[in-house]
């Protein structure tokens, strides 16, 4: 066990490397100066000079990644060109929102779509199912940008009910603020889950060992929690995991419509104001975080089904 | 109100003759009314509260009521005394000395004198401040602290617009012993201590700003304990805030709701002046398109367009028409005639001219000015109508469109666009701000002039005013430059934009600055 996250963890180096180089490459492959956007109109060509030698951008580009790839090594993100804060600094003050949103729209989804992929499952071609599927349906193709501009005009401005995403001030108490966006992020989860947890489910159910454990006189919910269940987990896992993985990467569409300060905006913001050393910090992070997510549901498989063994 | 009025216009009076008594933040007259908070919806988080680093009208507004200037903008765009009470300038125009006022302390205790004046501008002018703009302030060559009421500045070069040119958020004085106080460095500030209305209380990068009123206040004390900046990106839920009572004061609301928001009895919308004209701006060296080189077939493109109708139709009343190449609000403006919408005279100056047909491309930002790319939608189907082959309006992200079409060579533009919208407003309301885009020594890349406009006469005139101390003859030299300008038309000069508020009726005191920025700080619950 021990062996293969080392291993796996041993690989991930080069796949980090590779992404530094590749992030580094494309936010310098795109258009757009980023001292000249910094410099605003005003200035002369003079002004962007200056700003161009504060950011070293004025280095050749072959120094410029040496200089990346050296801080990398002493955990040295570089500065916010936008901000004049450590990217770290950047990348810590908005992760918090995003981990909380994905964490509890992962929650809520994983809870209603199993359920609801479990009812559909026992009840195949009824009435339920078709609901259920459909209502899948829906969630998924949704555009969540329409989806949360609908829910906030339903819940805070006809049903006065909720506050409409974004913190709320300093010290209250009041964290309703969390329901329209998890919401929103969670419906299309539930969506997958469902459709993943009914398909999965069906295939279980109709093999031989639930048929034994039926015979074997085992009641219903024994043997769709305990024998079904478990054995249908796999890709619900495996789909419930790379949603995760995504959320961490912050939900940019969901953060806008809800002024949510995460991740996913801070990403987007930078590369609108080409502030490189941000971007670069951002991507580096999140597929740290992906790979991570990735190797804990490889274990997560070793728990769910005991026949996997990573010796 | 009407009281605030008349004192503005009394304070703009006395700054004429350079002993003032009011400021921008500090209206005499106004009755305070306790609020607790006020909550303001803007669309961008500021990069950084530095006031030397500001570069974005709705950051500088918030840092203003922080950090005060010696000398403000009024309503009616006119300069007037902030912490300077009068000002001077040598018979050579080459020194200005500042009498500021006494008394005062920063936010922190300390005392406001001639060194934090000093201080703050050599500050500005430093290379190693984090992304200092100094902009046009660079004609400062020396800052002395006379004694510790007197400031005097040393241009290089004469410089008559200087006073105007010290409203700006950068020139803000802030207290020389706040940049040792963590967070702030030398370098870099991020909690701005000034001696304004209202006083940094936190931050979270994204989400909100807050201030807290500074109850020493040397003016008239604002009446909400605190104010939050809340930064929502997106329109819709902008105005989904005012509409639930969540925000008191939003900014750019969807434009296409005007009409609705208007009608609205719960809220209030405030069409705040702006100096930012908008106009497609044509490449008048075009290579690939040489018809526009020629002065009638741009003056065509002018008449083919129809302006009212595009303010009525698709900015929804959010602009006024233009009377002349710049916004009526700059010191040295002048009306200088119209281009009335008339297709068939267009057609035919095309006609004579051999442009008849001539195909055209244009392009535009998404989401920079108020309704930009519908606008250019609009321009293109004019431009077609009148018999033009129109391709596009294309579009682009704003650093790619900076660097690639306002920033480019003239045969770089030619490849990708002959015609692109534009917007530009003046850092202060002087016309020699307007007139950088069309001195053919700011052309791009060295400057923004990204029609790459060039008449030898213009260029003589704009330094001829830009030189001239004496208000009356430099309006009159900006004046015959401008007419020039309009007749040469190196722009379809669309209109002067507008900046829309909305806030609830619950609120009261929200006012205008015509250049683009809005004033909450008197904010007063109704």
């Amino acid at each position: 066990m021990l062996t293969y996250v080392a291993g796996r963890l041993l690989l991930a180096v080069p796949t980090l490397l590779g992404v530094a180089t590749i992030v580094f490459m494309l936010v310098r492959l795109l258009p757009g100066d980023p001292a000249a956007v910094m410099a605003g109109p005003q200035a002369t060509d003079a002004d962007i000079e200056v700003l161009r030698h504060q950011f070293n951008l004025d280095q050749p580009p072959l120094q410029q990644y040496g200089g990346f790839l050296l801080r990398l090594l002493e955990g040295n993100l570089g500065i916010s060109t936008r901000s004049g804060h450590t990217v770290a600094e950047e990348i810590l003050t908005r992760a918090p929102y995003t981990i909380q949103l994905a964490v509890l729209a992962t929650l809520l989804a994983t809870v209603i779509g199993v359920t609801l992929g479990i009812l559909a499952a026992t009840r195949p071609n009824t009435k339920l199912d078709v609901a259920i599927s459909a209502t899948s349906v829906f969630g998924i193709s949704m555009p969540v940008y329409w989806l949360g501009l609908m829910l906030i005009v339903i819940f805070s401005i006809k049903l006065h009910e909720l506050h409409l995403g974004g913190l709320p001030a300093a010290g209250a108490s009041d964290w309703s603020g969390f329901v329209l966006p998890t919401t929103t992020l969670a419906l299309f989860s539930i969506g997958l889950v469902a459709r993943m947890t009914r398909g999965s489910m069906l295939e279980v159910l109709g093999l031989d060992y639930v048929r034994t454990a039926r015979a074997k006189g085992a009641n219903r919910r024994t043997v769709l929690l305990k024998h079904a269940l478990r054995n249908a987990m796999l890709p619900v896992v495996t789909a419930v995991s790379l949603q995760f993985g995504a959320l961490l990467g912050g939900a940019v569409l969901t953060e806008t419509v809800f002024s949510w300060p995460g991740i996913g905006r801070l990403l987007v913001d930078s590369i609108f104001s080409r502030d490189y050393p941000v971007v670069q910090g951002v991507v580096l992070v999140l597929s740290v975080t992906f790979i991570a997510v990735n190797l804990l549901t490889d274990l997560l498989y070793a728990y769910i089904d005991p026949r996997i063994r990573y010796d | 109100m009407g009281n605030r009025v008349f004192a503005l216009l009394l304070a703009a009076g006395l700054a004429i003759v350079g002993c003032g008594t009011g400021g921008g933040n500090a209206p005499t007259g106004s009755t305070s009314k306790h609020g607790d908070k006020l909550t303001v919806a803007i669309g961008i988080d500021p990069d950084n509260l530095d006031p030397a680093a500001q570069t974005t009208t709705t950051a500088q507004q918030i840092v203003d009521m922080m950090a005060e200037a010696l000398v403000s903008i009024d309503s009616k765009g006119n300069t007037i005394p902030l912490l300077a009470t009068s000002w001077t300038n040598s018979p050579d125009g080459l020194s200005y000395t500042f009498t500021l006022r006494t008394g005062i302390k920063f936010t922190d205790g300390t005392a406001f004198d001639a060194k934090a004046v000093k201080f703050s501008l050599d500050r500005l002018l430093s290379p190693e401040t984090f992304k200092a703009q100094k902009g046009v302030l660079n004609v400062i060559s020396q800052v002395d602290a006379v004694d510790d009421t007197h400031a005097k500045f040393t241009l290089k070069s004469q410089f008559p617009a200087f006073v105007a040119a010290m409203t700006q958020t950068v020139a803000a004085i802030v207290s020389p012993a706040s940049v040792n106080v963590p967070p702030n460095t030398p370098k870099q500030i991020q909690q701005p201590i000034g001696t304004g209305p209202y006083k940094f209380s936190e931050r979270q990068a994204g989400d909100h700003i807050t201030m807290v009123k500074n109850s020493d206040y040397w003016g008239t004390k604002p009446n909400y304990d605190t104010q939050i900046y809340k930064i929502v990106p997106e329109a819709t839920s902008r105005e989904t805030l005012v509409k639930s009572g969540q925000a008191d004061v939003i900014m750019l609301p969807p434009a296409n709701d005007l009409p609705a928001l208007r009608n609205d009895p719960n809220l209030r919308v405030i069409m705040s002046q702006s100096d930012r004209t908008i106009q497609m701006v044509i490449n008048t060296v075009d290579q690939v398109v040489p018809n526009l080189q020629k002065k009638e077939v741009r003056q065509a493109l002018n008449y083919a367009v129809d302006k009212d109708a595009i303010i009525k139709n698709v900015m929804f009343g959010a602009a006024v028409p233009l009377e002349g190449p710049m916004s009526k609000t700059l010191a040295g403006s002048c009306p200088t005639g119209s281009y009335g919408y008339d297709v068939n005279k267009a057609k035919q100056m095309l006609q004579a001219n051999g442009a008849a047909g001539m195909k055209v491309r244009l392009i535009s930002p998404t989401g920079r000015y108020v309704q930009d790319f519908p606008v250019a939608q609009a321009v293109a189907g004019y431009l077609r109508e009148a018999g033009l082959v129109v391709e596009g309006p294309a579009t682009s992200d704003w650093p790619s469109y900076v660097s690639g079409i306002v920033l480019a060579t003239p045969e770089k533009q030619a490849q990708k666009t002959d015609l692109h919208l534009l917007g530009w407003a003046p850092a202060y309301l002087d016309a020699s701000q307007q007139f950088e885009q069309f001195y053919s020594l700011r052309a791009a890349p060295k400057g923004q002039e990204s029609s790459y406009y060039k008449n030898p006469q213009v260029d003589a005139l704009i330094e001829k005013g830009n030189s001239d101390p004496v208000a009356s003859t430099r309006n009159k030299t900006y004046c015959d430059a401008a007419k020039i300008v309009w007749d040469d038309a190196p722009w379809i000069f669309l209109y002067n934009q507008k900046l829309p508020l909305v806030t609830t009726s619950k609120v009261t005191g929200i006012t205008g600055v015509p250049n683009e920025k809005f004033n909450t700080v008197y904010a007063a619950p109704a």
